[in-house]
């Protein structure tokens, strides 16, 4: 077949960018103008003219909602099983702190505050408190931390992670990477012990939140691009954006950190996109 | 669908730092349209079901390029399902060679009425500049858009030979153009 002389009153590359918008061009010739579109800004206004022009007939394409299956076997597909890993190792319920009520969480709170207040010569090594709270307060966990036995006790009082996912600690020291603590429980108390790069001072430790694929973070590494600032499991808890309101960010980080003696230290963005 | 084509591209904008949230939001908003796109295209739905997810990997992967796009957010994603659909009909009959025998399974090539009205309502001339033009050749340039057709489709389609279906084609695209500028 032999092409036929080109259409006399319709420009080359006009014509061109309408067959390429329709898919009728052969092969080669598809590859050889989308090569040049990369160079051709006037081309390439060319295809988005066209393209919206014969846009008006995707009206025509009918709305036919997919089986619900096939999200998830995409979800899978670009983000990974869920059942990957579970970490309970690294966070096991504390059964002393099942249970407790608010009230009296509230007052082991004031007790470990007075216990870090400058310690007497009898006072065990000092207790830390601290709130993690979601800016939109859809969670709230208290957390204490033990110096002396560098364990981290946490009880969450309120929120719960959004369905199909769990909530997943992360501790970053100063300009450091974030390490994960693991996994929360779905409800109640749980403790962990600090691995050695976090102990000592923790009053730059910053604790944080994030909502993860059942089984944790994929690749359970804090660094790389799954963590990558941004990404939607850095979230700290569930948004609460509302349609045609701001947009959301797509992520916040933590959240506020009281230090025992310092109270007027400045909170920082722990998720600072600069940082990573 | 409460939807508006603003909020589906806040949600591209999101999709490009790499929120999943958002990615989950466009998914629901717009999946029932890119899948219905890919059925009249593909025909099959185990297929259609398979690119449609490709379909959200690529837009998940280029969506920080939609805003240098210079279409509406709709379009840029039927334009995506659309050009993947047939990119996969075509594969599958380079590998099948099945050859151009695409007709026997195709729906009426015109809209129903109450497609049409919608696509005169949202889509401003072109229905009404398609109208204009002589039956067949209207079909033609359906049959290119709307079932992926290639020129040799088309041509079997019709009836007529491959070089006067190009011609047909080029000729209705540049009267349509005309048409729609007025």
């Amino acid at each position: 077949m032999t092409d036929p002389p080109l259409s006399p009153d319709l420009p080359d590359d006009r014509q061109l960018a309408a067959e390429y918008v329709l898919r009728l061009l052969p092969p080669d010739q598809h590859a050889t103008f989308e090569a040049r579109l990369e160079a051709e800004p006037a081309l390439r206004a060319q295809v988005a003219e066209w393209t919206t022009r014969l846009a008006g007939m995707n009206a025509e394409f009918p709305d036919i909602a997919p089986r619900t299956a096939v999200k998830s076997a995409l979800r899978t597909r670009m983000f990974g099983t869920e059942a990957r890993r579970r970490r309970p190792s690294l966070l096991q319920r504390l059964g002393l702190w099942q249970g407790l009520s608010f009230a009296s969480l509230a007052l082991a709170g004031v007790m470990a505050w007075q216990l870090a207040q400058p310690p007497a010569p009898t006072t065990p090594a000092p207790l830390y408190v601290s709130e993690i709270t979601a800016e939109d307060q859809s969670l709230w966990l208290l957390a204490v931390y033990d110096s002396g036995t560098a364990e981290l006790r946490l009880t969450r009082t309120d929120g719960s992670a959004p369905a199909g996912r769990v909530l997943e600690l992360w501790g970053i020291k100063g300009d450091n990477a974030p390490v994960s603590l693991g996994v929360l429980p779905d409800a109640g108390a749980s403790s962990v012990v600090l691995p050695d790069p976090l102990r000592g001072s923790v009053t730059d430790l910053v604790l944080a939140i994030t909502d993860v694929p059942l089984g944790g973070a994929p690749g359970g590494n804090p660094t790389g691009s799954v963590l990558a600032v941004g990404h939607g499991d850095r979230t700290v808890t569930r948004h609460t954006t509302k349609k045609g309101g701001p947009a959301a960010h797509p992520f916040e980080c933590l959240i506020k950190r009281r230090r025992p003696r310092t109270p007027a230290a400045a909170p920082r963005a722990p998720c600072d996109p600069a940082r990573h | 669908m409460p939807t508006t084509l603003a909020d589906i591209e806040d949600m591209i904008a999101r999709i490009a730092l790499g929120d999943r949230n958002a990615f989950s939001a466009l998914h629901d908003a717009t999946s029932a349209k890119l899948f219905g796109t890919c059925l009249r295209i593909l025909k099959d739905r185990a297929i259609a079901e398979d690119v449609l997810q490709v379909i959200y990997m690529k837009v998940w992967r280029h969506a920080d390029r939609y805003a240098s796009n210079g279409t509406s957010p709709m379009t840029w994603l039927i334009t995506i399902a659309r050009n993947s659909a047939i990119d996969r009909l075509r594969r599958i009959r380079a590998t099948a060679e099945i050859g151009a025998e695409p007709d026997e399974n195709l729906p009426a090539s015109g809209p129903t009425p109450e497609q049409a009205a919608i696509a005169r309502s949202e889509a401003g001339k072109i229905t009404e500049c398609l109208d204009e033009l002589e039956p067949d050749r209207a079909g033609a340039v359906r049959g290119a858009h709307l079932d992926g057709l290639s020129y040799a489709d088309l041509a079997q389609r019709h009836a007529v030979p491959l070089n006067t279906m190009r011609t047909w084609l080029r000729r209705s695209l540049q009267s349509l153009r005309e048409c729609m500028a007025q």
